[in-house]
């Protein structure tokens, strides 16, 4: 077994065991704040891991390439999803963005 | 069966607690796993165009990644209004 083929096999399990984590915490935590914090492991390390090892193994080739920008996407895209998903709870809590009276 | 599949379907098993999020849980909560849901399904389809060997795979992982971004905000613009 080569040194690229362990190195494809440690990035797999790191980059699978993150995501299934991360699945269990959203799973587990009680309300959507809690359940938040999960999804950016699971769209930083997960994806960054699972692109590395296709790097590894195809180089900078059209698969390693398009692999590197779904992992960007997903990293630049998941905080704008999750500000977005919390100022929807907190809308919904308060009927209203602004800070209550006096907690400024 | 290769690695890269072993570890797509082994990832396929995380949308499980996913979905029960989505069915069990509050309209925002279950917001919260269809966006996991998204970041698992851009995952496996990575891993399952590596599985295959092949190239243009990539790209349904590339456009998911997309509208995953443009649904999910999409959902959240409207549950902060509407439902």
């Amino acid at each position: 077994m080569s040194l690229s083929s362990v190195a494809v096999v440690v990035l797999l399990v790191f980059g699978v065991g993150v995501e299934l984590v991360c699945c269990i915490g959203v799973l587990v935590m009680r309300g959507a704040y809690d359940k938040l914090h999960y999804t950016g492991p699971a769209a930083i390390f997960g994806p960054s891991a699972i692109a590395a090892a296709i790097v590894v193994r195809e180089s900078f080739s059209q698969a390693g390439v398009k692999a590197i920008l779904a992992a960007l996407l997903l990293i630049v895209a998941n905080p704008v999803v999750t500000h977005a998903t919390g100022r929807a709870l907190y809308i919904r809590q308060r009927d209203h963005l602004e800070p209550d009276e006096g907690t400024r | 069966m290769n690695a890269w599949l072993i570890a797509a379907t082994v990832l396929l098993l995380g949308l499980v607690p996913c979905a029960i999020v989505m069915v069990r849980g509050s309209i925002v909560e279950a917001l919260v796993g269809l966006q996991m849901a998204g970041i698992l399904e851009v995952v496996t389809l990575l891993l399952l165009a590596e599985g295959f060997h092949r190239a243009p795979f990539f790209d349904l992982a590339l456009v998911l990644a997309l509208l995953t971004l443009a649904g999910t905000l999409v959902f959240a613009r409207m549950l902060e209004r509407w439902v």
